[in-house]
């Protein structure tokens, strides 16, 4: 019987993958991808934009906390600064929109600078209660410079036309959603496995030990501010785009704690566990509506009447839960899973 | 002139709610290593509970005290049972995200289970206008500074003089020496947790009546961190007075530069107080940093 899979050299090891197998579910997972729009109409089609715009955040979310270790509250901050960039140099300033995507990753990643040296040299509680800080500070910027951002009353996004290509239906804006995941998925699988990526998670398994090995930690930690927030920036405009109206009531803080909570869903620290969390967390609201409707009339004017309290409810409930009986997430009893599978009739 | 006195004295009061807040938090910071990111939820819900008996017993003050005291010990201790107690020996993340979970929670509940428009709270003469020498505060503004006065001094003598407190503040400077000497520390928790929402509740209480009951109350918490920070997370007495300042700074922004700074001075104060003296004006210091 085989015991495992064994690794011999490096290049082995930092391959993404080895298997045909692999290579074959991600075959079937891109054609699935590209089938979506012919088998979806519009609700079930928004529903699934909106799943790989959250995958994304999540993403970027988890090269900061997932990796590295840092409790970042102010996620919103990022998602924030990433769509007014892209909405103020499109609408307001007639940018091609590839140089708007561009913005709203560099200026949330500008952003994280400053909110990251000063954060440098804290660690866990007090980090999480700066970046929370942070998150408030930029909403209030946003409102203040109104000449700028159009204050409370937001700006309107078009979808975006790209080399003469317009991305104006549904599909085709699901399409251009699809690509900037994957490129995503990709971008991080490869940070994962470069010298930064391990660097990271040296940090976060053990700081001093990482030190000890010549790890520079403000550089490194700074690197994961910048790439998680340059990310999260492009998952907000996209997000903005997706609204079709750029506002900061669009942005509530809830969505910080959602991306948190996707994570612990997904398992910390994994690329599918937080695509897997982004769906699930998206996806909760719809199955609920489906469970409630089922229970009865009554029960679906409650949801009808106070749907942002049920989904606050359940997303403390689900980080709760998880975090009690399952902290590894979704990934984590997959993988148990698996190992049952190999090695069962024995234990281990 | 008397704006500035006007300004000052409803700085201090709502300075004072942020302080005993900000109090709940280092009791239970300085006793268990946790933050409780829920603490301002706890408060408001107290609140409504209170709220709920004055309408049932037309306002009498005695039976809603000694109703929404009960109360806020009986939630406590269940939350710190339930929730708190099995997720001691986790990671931050995991202290962290379970508090902001429950808050989450409580949020939502609060509007499920009464309702989300705001409410005049009037217990005995709460919400009565009082001139104090040319600036009319309301009663209850008056009422919860004396609260605070009274929570710092009953903190300091239970700190200084009761068994309790030393083993408390034991607990706080060493976990297993003060388990070795015959400290439960599962007790000292639970006594933490009850003592920060009685302390949340009388603020959340307090605020009602001065102001209103609404759904947004729980921002009371989020207020009254840039408090803790500045006196220290485990400061007890230093967070109470960092609330007082942060209530009559967030006033004097509010009153002379712009109504807009005034949400957000107390989190500036936050970034640059973790900038200069990262364990507050009157914290230990032995903060985690590299």
């Amino acid at each position: 019987m085989r015991s495992g899979y064994y690794k011999e050299t490096i290049v082995e090891h930092i391959n993404l993958t080895d298997s045909t197998l692999q290579r074959a579910w991600i075959g079937i997972g891109l054609l699935l991808v590209i089938a979506a729009p012919f088998h979806f109409e519009f609700y079930g089609l928004s529903l699934i934009t909106l799943m790989m715009i959250t995958a994304i955040g999540a993403m970027g979310l988890n090269v900061l906390t997932g990796w590295t270790g840092l409790i970042s509250l102010g996620q919103t901050a990022f998602m924030v600064l990433g769509a007014y960039a892209y909405a103020i140099s499109t609408e307001s300033w007639g940018w091609p929109p590839l140089l708007g995507f561009v913005l709203a990753g560099i200026v949330p990643a500008i952003a994280s600078v400053i909110v990251g040296v000063p954060s440098l040299r804290l660690t866990g509680l007090y980090l999480a209660i700066t970046t929370l800080a942070s998150a408030f500070i930029v909403n209030h910027l946003v409102l203040e410079f109104d000449g700028l951002t159009n204050g409370s009353s937001g700006i309107f996004v078009n979808r975006p036309v790209i080399f003469g290509y317009a991305f104006d239906t549904d599909a085709k804006f699901y399409y251009l959603t699809a690509g900037f995941g994957i490129l995503t998925i990709l971008a991080c699988l490869n940070l994962r496995r470069s010298r930064i990526g391990r660097a990271l998670i040296a940090i976060r398994d053990n700081d001093n030990a990482a030190r000890v090995m010549g790890i520079d930690l403000r550089a490194y930690k700074l690197y994961a501010f910048v790439a998680s927030s340059f990310i999260v920036g492009i998952s907000g405009a996209l997000y903005g785009i997706f609204l079709s109206f750029v506002t900061v009531d669009g942005f509530p803080f809830l969505l910080a704690i959602e991306a948190l909570a996707i994570l612990i869903v997904g398992g910390m620290g994994s690329i599918a566990g937080a695509i897997l969390g982004a769906v699930f967390l998206v996806g909760l609201p719809e199955v609920t509506s489906f469970v409630f409707s089922w229970m009865g009339s009554s029960a679906q004017s409650l949801l009808s009447t106070s749907a942002h309290e049920i989904k606050g409810l359940l997303y403390g409930l689900i980080i709760i839960l998880f975090l009690r009986l399952q902290p590894h997430g979704l990934m984590g009893l997959w993988q148990d899973a698996r190992r049952t599978w190999t090695l069962w009739p024995l234990k281990y | 002139m008397n704006y500035l006195a006007e300004l000052l004295a409803s700085g201090l009061a709502v300075g004072a709610v942020y302080g005993l807040i900000a109090m709940s938090f280092a009791i239970i910071y300085k006793s268990t290593g946790l933050l409780n990111f829920a603490q301002g939820e706890m408060g408001m819900i107290i609140a409504y509970v209170a709220w709920s008996i004055s309408t049932s017993v037309d306002g009498n003050p005695f039976i809603v005290a000694l109703g929404s005291i009960g109360f806020a010990v009986l939630f406590a201790l269940a939350v710190e049972r339930i929730v708190i107690r099995p997720m001691m020996s986790e990671p931050i993340l995991s202290q962290i995200m379970v508090t902001i979970g429950l808050s989450v929670i409580f949020r939502s509940a609060i509007i499920l289970i009464w309702d989300g428009l705001p409410h005049n709270m009037a217990i005995a003469s709460g919400n009565q206008l009082v001139d104090l020498g040319g600036v009319r505060v309301r009663a209850a503004q008056i009422a919860v500074l004396v609260a605070l006065f009274a929570a710092i001094a009953g903190m300091w003598a239970f700190f200084r003089y009761s068994r309790f407190g030393v083993a408390m503040r034991a607990v706080a400077s060493d976990d297993a020496t003060a388990q070795l000497m015959g400290v439960s520390s599962g007790k000292v928790q639970m006594a933490a947790w009850a003592a920060a929402a009685v302390l949340s509740g009388v603020a959340g209480v307090l605020f009602a009546i001065a102001y209103e009951l609404s759904p947004s109350l729980y921002a009371l918490g989020l207020k009254a961190f840039p408090a803790t920070i500045l006196g220290g997370l485990d400061a007890v007495i230093g967070s109470a007075v960092g609330g007082l300042i942060i209530g009559v700074t967030e006033n004097l922004v509010g009153g002379y530069i712009s109504s807009g700074l005034k949400e957000v001075a107390g989190f500036v104060i936050i970034i640059l107080i973790l900038m200069v003296r990262p364990y507050g004006l009157f914290g230990e210091k032995r903060i985690e940093r590299l």
